[in-house]
């Protein structure tokens, strides 16, 4: 049988990249439309979207463990079309991590989409790209180091959630159990030496990704690529 | 090159109200009813805020709070009644902003290639744009490394190589120093000459415009206020006083000519423009390797003075007889317009003279009178 906390690191990275993916695809088109929003809703779609910077994760997390129970519509619906029970189970906790950490993809592109503007878009236009070859071709190529920025953030974050999957996934090896629970088992368990294992990787693997994600950005770096050219 | 010709005739019917509610200022309208006619270069100019970007913009396909109509030859762009408005990346109308809009992601050749990949007609030989934009040792370099100048032949190239039916020009010098401005100048007629590209030409700089330009459309406070050939109608603008600061004249008022070269460099450090059989006017050496038979010049209404002898012990060379047309005195300036005697007609000069001048001579209507500038003060940007 294979060791319970590497079945634990191996559904943490199943559960982050999944989410990163999904972020990826509806928090871009989201963070285009807050970009060039005039409306004054705005901020409240955008007061939505930050809400897990400062909300504890388990009120998130109680309110999505009743929406995911068979007693409420999210969760009868999603029992209907399925034939399984949302709540506890792996697409629980990546539909939570997914609201979770939305913020931590959003957030970066709207600024990077902002900071673009319409010069270039306006420009693209003008020599016949459409709005898609704009994105693809202009926007994309230009804001790809906010993107990296935008999901690797999303990944880490998502990596280190506690919160929200112990409300809503509990601790089932193999679905809902993840590193951070796995971690939060040991000591209560009083095994402090696999709790170190897991807590000293949990730290290493965070640093390593936050500190090449800011060699990526760092002006040295683009100095240096520059050159190359 | 002549088997590149583009376009040759086109027409351009705008019929526009726009309103904007500024933030920091008052509101502001644009209301333009006004038939083009697009042959070679026709400049828009007017002072800032007076809507000439925003219409341009609107041609463009960039503004879309419009109310109106915009025809291209016989191609509604927009129609608010019939619900139509062509998209910018649809209407086949390029447009080279002032501050360039390079790619910053791509070098020069692929910035140009961006052009060329999505152009659908494909009549032009990319490396022939090249050569005629003088971009091929630019190629490889990267957008940021190149002068305000090369990045402004970068977006022209780029634009052409789109092959628009109608090339739109927005402020394209206004961010150059004076020797970029002459040679991208040049490189906007070479084009003109090469591709027969009908252009639009925003400015807020007469002396560009004069340069190039075979129309000109102005604008003021939103409204056209004219449009005529570039002589007659720089010629009318001296007559125009600014509505928004009154006491201002809406242009420096000038006399704006084509003459004939007749000698680059006579040897003395002077060239020569045939004005008639009998008269000359001396200007500052030209270009030896010019092969322009024409010379677009103006002379500032304040350069040139008044004297009732011929003023033959003067070192200034240009003096010419002619009879004082109209007199009209604004405040304590006189403007003078006196016709000289041209082989093909007439040509209309424009003097100002102080109030204090004007007592002392006493000048009339009719009068025959020698009007004296300096070589120097016939200005022309392209030499």
């Amino acid at each position: 049988m294979i060791n319970p906390d590497l079945l634990a690191l191996l559904t943490t990275l199943k559960m982050a990249a999944l989410t990163t993916i999904i972020l990826l695809i509806i928090g871009t088109p989201l963070a285009w439309y807050l970009a060039k929003m005039r409306s004054r809703f705005k901020v409240i779609i955008e007061a939505i979207v930050a809400l897990p910077l400062v909300l504890p994760p388990t009120v998130l997390g109680f309110y999505l463990l009743i929406a995911f129970s068979p007693q409420h519509l999210p969760g009868q619906l999603w029992q209907q079309a399925t034939g399984q029970q949302l709540a506890f189970s792996f697409s629980a906790i990546v539909i939570g991590s997914v609201l979770y950490s939305m913020p931590f993809v959003v957030q970066p592109l709207q600024k990077a989409f902002e900071q673009l503007g319409e010069p270039l878009l306006e420009a693209g236009a003008m020599l016949g790209a459409n709005a898609m070859d704009r994105f693809f071709n202009i926007v994309f190529p230009i804001t790809k180091a906010s993107f990296i920025t935008a999901a690797s953030l999303g990944f880490a974050h998502t990596v280190g959630e506690f919160g929200v999957i112990l409300m809503i996934g509990g601790n089932i090896p193999g679905e809902t159990r993840v590193l951070s629970i796995a971690l939060f088992d040991h000591v209560e368990a009083f095994d402090y030496a696999k709790a170190h294992i897991l807590a000293i990787s949990l730290l290493a693997g965070s640093m390593v990704l936050l500190a090449s994600i800011y060699l990526l950005n760092s002006p040295r770096k683009k100095a240096i690529k520059r050159i190359g050219k | 090159m002549t088997s590149l010709s583009l376009e040759l005739d086109l027409s351009l019917s705008i019929n526009i109200q726009l309103s904007f509610e500024g933030v920091s200022f008052d509101k502001f309208n644009l209301n333009i009813k006004q038939d083009l006619s697009l042959q070679g270069i026709t400049g828009i100019f007017g002072h800032s805020g007076s809507g000439k970007s925003t219409l341009l913009r609107a041609i463009a396909g960039l503004e879309k709070e419009i109310d109106g109509t915009i025809v291209l030859n016989d191609t509604s762009l927009i129609d608010n009644k019939k619900k139509c408005f062509i998209k910018a990346e649809h209407r086949n109308i390029g447009l080279v902003f002032q501050d360039s809009r390079l790619f910053p992601h791509l070098n020069v050749l692929d910035n140009l290639k961006f052009a060329a990949k999505r152009c659908k007609n494909r009549r032009l030989n990319f490396n022939e744009i090249i050569e005629l934009t003088e971009l091929g040792s630019l190629l490889h370099k990267h957008v940021n490394d190149l002068s305000g100048g090369q990045k402004q032949r970068v977006a022209l190239a780029r634009a052409i190589l789109a092959e628009p039916e109608l090339l739109l020009l927005d402020e394209p010098l206004s961010a150059l120093d004076r020797q970029a401005k002459t040679s991208l100048l040049k490189l906007v007629l070479k084009i003109q000459n090469e591709l027969q590209l009908p252009m639009l030409y925003v400015s807020h700089s007469l002396d560009e415009l004069q340069q190039v330009c075979d129309k000109l459309l102005v604008l003021s406070q939103g409204k056209v206020i004219g449009y005529d050939g570039i002589h007659p109608m720089i010629h009318q603008l001296n007559h125009t006083q600014d509505n928004i600061a009154q006491t201002n004249d809406f242009i420096h008022q000038q006399t704006s000519l084509s003459l004939p070269i007749k000698t680059l460099d006579n040897g003395h450090g002077l060239a020569t423009l045939t004005l008639s059989e009998h008269d000359e006017i001396y200007l500052p050496v030209l270009d030896e390797n010019s092969t322009e038979k024409t010379l677009r010049c103006f002379i500032l209404a304040s350069d040139i003075s008044i004297s009732l002898t011929e003023p033959i012990n003067s070192s200034i060379v240009n003096h010419l007889f002619a009879k004082i047309s109209t007199i009209s005195t604004m405040k304590n300036k006189v403007l003078i317009t006196a016709l000289c005697k041209k082989d093909d007609g007439e040509q209309e000069f424009f003097i100002n003279i102080s109030a204090f001048s004007q007592q002392k001579l006493a000048l009339k209507i009719n009068q025959g009178v020698y009007l004296q500038f300096k070589a120097s003060a016939v200005r022309t940007y392209l030499y």
